[in-house]
């Protein structure tokens, strides 16, 4: 049995386990803090940066999603500076691609573009990028629009974890970082690919989307994923 | 009490926006009574005028025309409100960015045209590069996203400012 | 090769090792690192095989490795039976005869001789190389080599890395014996942790710490790695360690992975470094044939192997997580840490990974122990590290100093300051990810914790040195754009946050910055140190965040002046020379049109950019000729010569009311405001100039009886006729400029007069006061300021300095003062507090003045003026300083000792400063700096009080003619916009067309000097010392610029 321990969050004590990360008793105990990459049962991989906390006695910002919890540890999740760093996390996010929400699958049903909202993102103050970008079609079912991907992973995760196929991965680097397929191929001619779809539901923008929907319309149900992933024992 | 002075500005967006400001219902009334719209598609002034309190802007800047109104408007404005997704975030007309302007113009008027392929040049502005959101050219004092923003949020935003107040518009906005 | 199983057969290798590194017969080692191979060292080293070979010479012929001092390469040791090893430096193929002949006949080339040693201590060993060579110095009697102390580098250079006997001779692997045969793994950690060891790959965890951590570890199988994945640009010590001394790197690990209990050792050498990866597989096989890696080593029986993998050339690498994915054959993208490697690394097992340059000093410690090891270095930060130290400074090289060494002893003795004679202004410590410090902070000590404290950071050892010629924008951009190339794209900060960071930065290279974009910059860096994954994006932002902090005033230059002071961003200047001068002239413009022989429109360029042409052109300091780009061909133009040509050829001729006339033609239509100018000196006259240009009604108001202030009040004649200021100021006049002389402001007309008279107050006034210096008998007869006895000469007034004058001061006013003077028949000496070369006056005015016969004394400060019976001067007593610590402007300070000199003197002359008269500025409620100068706005030039705008030495202290006239030209643009709006400054700028097609290929040649008149001819008299230029000779002068303006079109 994993040792009981007692640790702080905004103020108020909540029991947790050794070995759970601070995310995951934050959110056993309704404690929310914001994410994008992560997602239950997957390995977290501390991408996206908005988990980020303040520990006391640690003169460094740490990444809910992967840091485990310490007995005594004192948490803070929201501050003047945790709002303006992931605002501007958030603002990147917007400025790196191509996200017009107004015209997209995902609209209204979109990670990011609810993040901004809860957040109080109302403009980026950065200068869009505005890169051109490929659009994958060649996928008989799904489409991968480039314009509209965080590269937060989630897709290759759940691929290579739950299907286990690993079709997905990332080529180059830094801002020319790129979802690719197999060795980078066409996704319709990908030979790995199952079809089964897993990564298209725990996209969290209309970057993996169903063909034959428009605006609006593509709604993700990535807690199917999650709990056959959790089933299979998480990423432990 | 002096009546608000009020101007909406349409720069590069589909009128959905000035379309939405139509759709506040009741909440007309109480702009009416207390401001005096100035300038805007359905008023007659040619020209921008002085003094303005706020001036709400649809669309993105697009053109050499646009850059230029939009000067001349911070210059003539206390308080300049952009509204709608077009001239928060450039939007749909920001589609086009990452194609060179004449490739574009070429795209569609001479090679999608089925007769009198010629780009039209006289009586219509240069295009910028870029279209862009209005704070990229110049001070924007409040955002209010959306496409088109819902009729509520603007009516809660006229509300405010004619009050005298700056609204908090903190997850009553979103882009899209 | 013989396999060490024992003690005996260990001494046998270490014997025979030492009869190839101190043979009986002479040797020579050739410097073959990657920088000597790069300077000719392989070619030098085969001409000596060729030659010894040839004339069948009993010699010893070694390539060795790298001595560290880079600006010397190819460095070659050599050593006769007996005698000390002694380093040539800059060795080339033709040098190689007569080294050979020299060494036949027991001598060394002196001329080529950079030092030498008598006795090394390898730490592990002492090699003694014997005596003699008087005239050679010591090797530690060289700046270079004397502050360091060589632990790391302690074999570099001196033995052949291609040879474990070698190795073995200077007592390597006895550490390592040593370990293994006391069998005791957790006294070897406490010593490592006693000695404070610190990580050598920048971010200094307690090698000793993390070594336990593997130690405690419990698995199957454990990894040591050995991380010499040096990406950093300017960073080479990995490369010049493992490339000149491979053994002690394995030395170090094999010891280590002992006391770790670990069975495999992986080196991760970048793949861009053939010759150490060449040298570590030599090494490595022959450690196995030794017996010292492999199942049994040293028969001790240990089993333990290293095996090298090349890197996949990315800088991430280097971050441990993403270097252990790279291993496992993942791309590398770190992972996030906890857990940390050393409960779970490569493949999931312990793993620590220690720099080059920590594995280096593990022999070392384990020899001495660990009180040794702490002797070195700071209290928190023991030992020594490498730097490469770069850029801007004259001695460059691999540096081994002390830690808490502080910076300014590398920049200024090892250095020995900046190339050329030029201000060095910051250093970039750490690499890409470390932090620029500014000159002001030279004093920082060089340890882990101060350089964190001031946003930087030690790295991996890089300090580039930066002078006035590196722009920090620039700087900040190339070390973001590297980052950024690098960054490997996980985690949004870094990712996004560089690329914006990196479009931001090139915007202000271009001019195209706003204002908010300083803040957008500021936060992003902030942003992008806190939250990103790993220790890349986490320092990545430091070169940005520092020099923002540290020179701040040189982005604000690129966006509210559109300048790059120091002429890198090609977007923001012309050409170098007119980005330097401060009025900036189009040069190239006026030089073209004299070249097409269109000297009216010359003259009418000239004018147009800088309207006191003629007398610039005798007296300015010219910047230009600093930046000018023909230096890399032969020699700077002299290009105030010309515009002194052009002008005095109009002056002197009947044209000049012509073109007079066409330059009031340009005149804009009159707009009804009228502005005053306090003072017609340089700055006064230049903004009244152009005030009229743009269609104001000007008036001068100037206390003396003539305009021209310090030209015409100042500067003798010798230097500038009189003639030629009344001609300039001519010209001015007849724009319908006023001049209201011999009224002075503040006691003839008041500042509020003229605030209710005037649209906008421009003051100019000059330095005329002395500065205030505490020296007993100041009060005596014949002690004289400078400027007053300058004036006094000028106006003809009677003064009579005697025969001997002395001269207190190094600037310009001092060497004025002295070659009046000599003219007035006396005989003078110069007394200057520092050096020759930190004189602030012209080289070419402090040259005449010698050789019209003025002596020189440095370093010595006035004590007290003596004076006589009758109150006139007798003596002057000085104070002899000597040179002590560096100050903040760079330079030695002047320390006093007790040697009191006396000149017996008639006159002595103060020239050690001048002051504004402030008093009835202060009286106006103008706000006046702590320094005594006027308070301004930088771009403005604006004072405290609206519609009054200052310039000049009022609000720069006393400087020089051209920087005053930058400043006279500027608030006239400024005034103008304020009074009519922007944009018109453009209207009086006049297109010239002319030839813009590009130089043929410049043939070297030599720049035309002026002639002067011969010293005993000149000093007998006031007349012109020097004579422009001849017609020809101003038009081959021309013919000589490059056109650095004439862009190619895209």
């Amino acid at each position: 049995m994993p040792e009981k321990i007692s640790i702080r969050i905004d103020g108020e004590y909540v029991a947790a386990q050794e070995g759970q990360t601070i995310l995951e008793v934050a959110r056993a105990s309704g404690k929310y803090i914001p994410t994008l990459c992560w997602l239950e049962s997957i390995t977290p991989v501390g991408a996206c940066r908005l988990c980020i906390v303040e520990v006391s006695g640690v003169n460094r910002l740490l990444p809910a999603c992967t840091t485990p919890v310490q007995d005594g540890m004192s948490v803070t999740t929201h501050s003047e500076k945790l709002a303006a760093y992931r605002r501007i996390a958030l603002e990147f996010l917007f400025t790196e691609r191509n996200h017009q929400c107004a015209v997209c699958v995902s609209n209204n049903h979109c990670e990011l573009q609810a993040m901004a909202q809860r957040l109080g993102v109302n403009s980026v103050r950065y200068a869009y990028t505005f890169p051109k970008l490929p659009v994958d079609v060649s996928h008989e079912r799904f489409v991968l629009d480039h314009n509209r991907c965080i590269l937060c992973t989630r897709c290759v995760r759940v691929c290579a974890e739950v299907e286990g196929a690993h079709v997905w991965d990332l080529s180059s680097r830094g801002i020319r970082s790129m979802v690719i397929c197999d060795m980078s191929k066409p996704w319709g001619e990908s030979r790995n690919c199952t079809n089964c779809g897993k990564c298209v539901q725990v996209c969290p923008t209309g970057a993996l989307a169903e063909k034959g929907f428009a605006v609006e319309e593509m709604v993700k149900r990535d807690a199917k994923v999650t709990r056959l992933a959790s089933r299979r024992g998480g990423h432990q | 009490m002096k009546k608000t002075r009020l101007a909406t500005v349409w720069l590069d967006g589909c009128a959905g926006c000035h379309m939405s400001i139509l759709d506040i219902d009741e909440a007309i009334l109480n702009v009416a009574a207390r401001a005096d719209v100035v300038y805007g598609p359905l008023v007659d002034a040619q020209e921008f005028p002085k003094a303005v309190d706020v001036t709400i802007i649809e669309g993105a800047i697009s053109s050499q025309e646009d850059l230029e109104k939009v000067h001349a408007i911070r210059k003539r404005s206390k308080l300049i409100v952009s509204l709608g997704d077009c001239a928060v975030t450039a939007n749909v007309p920001g589609m086009r960015n990452n194609i060179p302007p004449r490739k574009l113009l070429e795209r569609i008027y001479i090679e999608g045209a089925q007769e009198n392929k010629v780009i039209p040049s006289e009586g219509v502005p240069a295009l910028l590069r870029q279209a862009v959101p209005v704070h990229q050219v110049v001070k924007v004092d409040l955002h209010v996203p959306g496409c088109p923003p819902p009729a509520s949020a603007i009516a809660f935003v006229l509300g405010e400012l004619l009050e005298g107040r700056v609204p908090n518009l903190t997850a009553k906005v979103k882009f899209g | 090769m013989i396999r060490i199983q024992d003690f005996s057969t260990f001494n046998a290798v270490r014997e025979a090792g030492l009869a190839k590194l101190v043979p009986s017969r002479p040797r020579v080692g050739v410097g073959m690192g990657t920088c000597g191979a790069g300077n000719g060292a392989e070619g030098v080293y085969h001409a000596f095989a060729e030659a010894i070979n040839r004339g069948g010479r009993d010699m010893k012929l070694a390539s060795v490795g790298c001595f560290g001092f880079c600006a010397q390469e190819p460095l070659v040791n050599v050593r006769l039976p007996g005698k000390p090893l002694v380093i040539l430096r800059r060795v080339e193929v033709s040098d190689v005869p007569r080294i050979l002949d020299d060494m036949a006949v027991g001598e060394v080339p002196g001329d080529l001789a950079l030092c030498k040693v008598e006795s090394w201590d390898h730490l592990t060993a002492h090699v003694q190389y014997g005596e003699g060579f008087p005239r050679i110095p010591l090797w530690q009697e060289v700046p270079f080599f004397k502050p360091q102390k060589k632990i790391v580098l302690r074999n570099c250079g001196l033995i052949s890395p291609d040879d474990i006997e070698e190795y073995i001779a200077i007592g390597g692997y006895q550490s390592l014996y040593k370990v293994l045969i006391d069998a005791n793994p957790d006294l070897v950690i406490e010593q490592i942790k006693a000695s404070k060891l610190r990580g050598r790959g920048g971010a200094g965890f307690l090698t000793g710490l993390k070594w336990s951590f593997l130690r405690a570890a419990v698995s199957d199988q454990k990894y040591i790695v050995c991380n010499a994945d040096e990406g950093d640009p300017g960073a080479y010590m990995n490369r010049n360690e493992i490339e000149s001394d491979p053994h002690s790197l394995l030395e170090g690990m094999i010891a280590g992975a002992y006391v770790m209990g670990a069975s495999e050792g992986i080196i991760y050498v970048r793949a861009e470094y053939p010759l150490a990866v060449h040298r570590l597989n030599r090494a490595i096989d022959q450690a196995r044939q030794s017996g010292i890696l492999g199942d049994n080593i040293l028969g001790r029986g240990f089993k333990f192997d290293i095996r090298l993998v090349e890197g996949a050339g990315a800088f991430v690498c280097g971050e441990e997580t993403a270097l252990i994915a790279s291993l496992e054959g993942y791309s590398g993208r770190p992972r996030p840490r906890p857990p940390f490697p050393a409960q779970k690394g490569l493949y999931g097992k312990p793993t620590v990974i220690n720099n080059v340059e920590t594995w280096y000093n593990i022999a070392p410690i384990i020899a001495k122990g660990p009180a040794w090891f702490t002797e070195t270095g700071s209290t928190k930060s023991a030992g020594t590290k490498v730097f490469s130290l770069v850029g801007k400074v004259s001695n460059t090289g691999l540096v081994e100093m002390p830690l808490g060494t502080p910076l300014k002893t590398f920049i200024y003795d090892v250095g020995e300051g900046g190339t050329n004679g030029k201000h060095v202004k910051a250093v970039q410590t750490g690499g890409p990810s470390g932090g620029c410090i500014p000159l002001e902070m030279f004093d920082t000590p060089v340890d882990y914790e101060t350089l964190a404290q001031l946003g930087s950071i030690m790295g991996s050892g890089g300090m580039v040195v930066m002078d006035d010629d590196n722009c920090m924008v620039d700087v900040a951009r190339y070390f973001i754009e590297f980052t950024h190339s690098e960054s490997c794209g996980k985690c949004i900060p870094c990712r996004v946050g560089l690329d914006k960071s990196l479009r931001i930065l090139n915007a202000f290279t271009r001019g195209e910055a706003k204002e908010s974009d300083l803040d957008r910059l500021d936060e992003m860096g902030r942003m992008i140190r806190e939250t990103s994954l790993c220790g890349l994006g986490q320092s990545a932002p430091n070169p940005l965040l520092t020099t923002m902090r540290h020179f701040r005033h040189e982005f604000e230059d690129h966006i509210r002046a559109n300048r790059c002071r120091a002429g890198v961003c090609e977007d923001l200047a012309l050409t170098p020379c007119e980005n330097s001068c401060p009025l900036h002239m189009n040069i190239p413009r006026f030089l073209q049109l004299y070249k097409e022989g269109r000297l009216e429109e010359a003259f009418e360029a000239v004018v147009l950019d800088n309207p006191l042409p003629a007398s610039t052109g005798r007296v300015c300091q010219h910047p230009c000729e600093d930046r000018c780009r023909r230096r890399m061909v032969d020699e700077p133009l002299n290009m105030r010569e010309v515009h002194r040509f052009i002008a005095d050829s109009i002056y002197a001729s009947d044209r000049f009311d012509a073109l007079a006339e066409r330059i009031v033609n340009r005149k804009l239509p009159s707009t009804d405001r009228k502005v005053a100018v306090v003072g017609a000196g340089p700055t006064g006259l230049t903004a009244a100039f152009y005030l009229a240009l743009l269609g104001h009604a000007v008036t001068v108001y100037e206390s003396n009886p003539e305009p021209g202030g310090m030209l015409r009040y100042a500067l003798p004649d010798y230097r500038l006729p009189k003639d030629v200021v009344r001609r300039e100021v001519e010209l001015i006049r007849r724009l319908g400029v006023e001049f209201l002389c011999g009224v002075a402001v503040g006691s003839d007309i008041t500042l509020n007069d003229l605030d209710s008279q005037y649209n906008a107050v421009f003051m100019a006034i000059g330095t005329w006061k002395e500065s205030w210096v505490y020296l007993p008998g100041t009060e005596l007869q014949n002690v004289y300021p400078a400027l007053l006895f300058l004036e006094a000469v000028a106006k003809r007034e009677p003064v009579h300095p005697g025969k001997r004058v002395v001269v207190i001061g190094g600037g310009n006013a001092a060497i004025d003062s002295a070659r009046t003077s000599l003219r007035m028949g006396a005989e003078v000496t110069v007394i200057y507090r520092r050096e020759r070369k930190d004189m602030p006056a012209i080289r070419e005015e402090t040259d005449a003045a010698e050789a019209e016969g003025a002596k020189y004394a440095f370093l010595a400060t006035p004590h007290r003026i003596v004076g006589d019976e009758n109150g006139k001067v007798k003596a002057i007593e000085v104070v002899k300083t000597r040179l002590g610590e560096f100050d903040a402007t760079g330079r030695r300070r002047p320390v006093p000792t007790n040697e009191i000199r006396r000149y017996e003197c008639d006159a002595v002359i103060l020239a050690v400063g001048e002051a504004v008269d402030m008093d009835f500025v202060r009286a106006s409620g103008l706000r006046i700096k702590e320094n005594g100068t006027l308070e301004v706005d930088r771009f403005s030039l604006e004072t405290s009080r609206s519609k009054f705008y200052a310039g000049g030495d009022l609000i720069s202290g006393a400087s020089n003619v051209s920087n005053a006239m930058g400043f006279g030209k500027k608030a006239a643009r400024n005034i103008d916009r304020r009074l009519m709006g922007p944009k018109r400054w453009d209207l009086i700028a006049s297109a010239f067309e002319y030839d813009n097609s590009p130089p043929e290929q410049p043939v070297p040649g030599r720049r035309h000097a002026t002639e002067e008149l011969p010293p005993q001819e000149r000093v007998e008299t006031f007349a012109e010392a020097v004579t422009g230029f001849a017609a020809e000779e101003a038009l081959e002068e021309a013919c000589r610029c490059l056109r650095c303006d004439v862009k190619e079109h895209h």
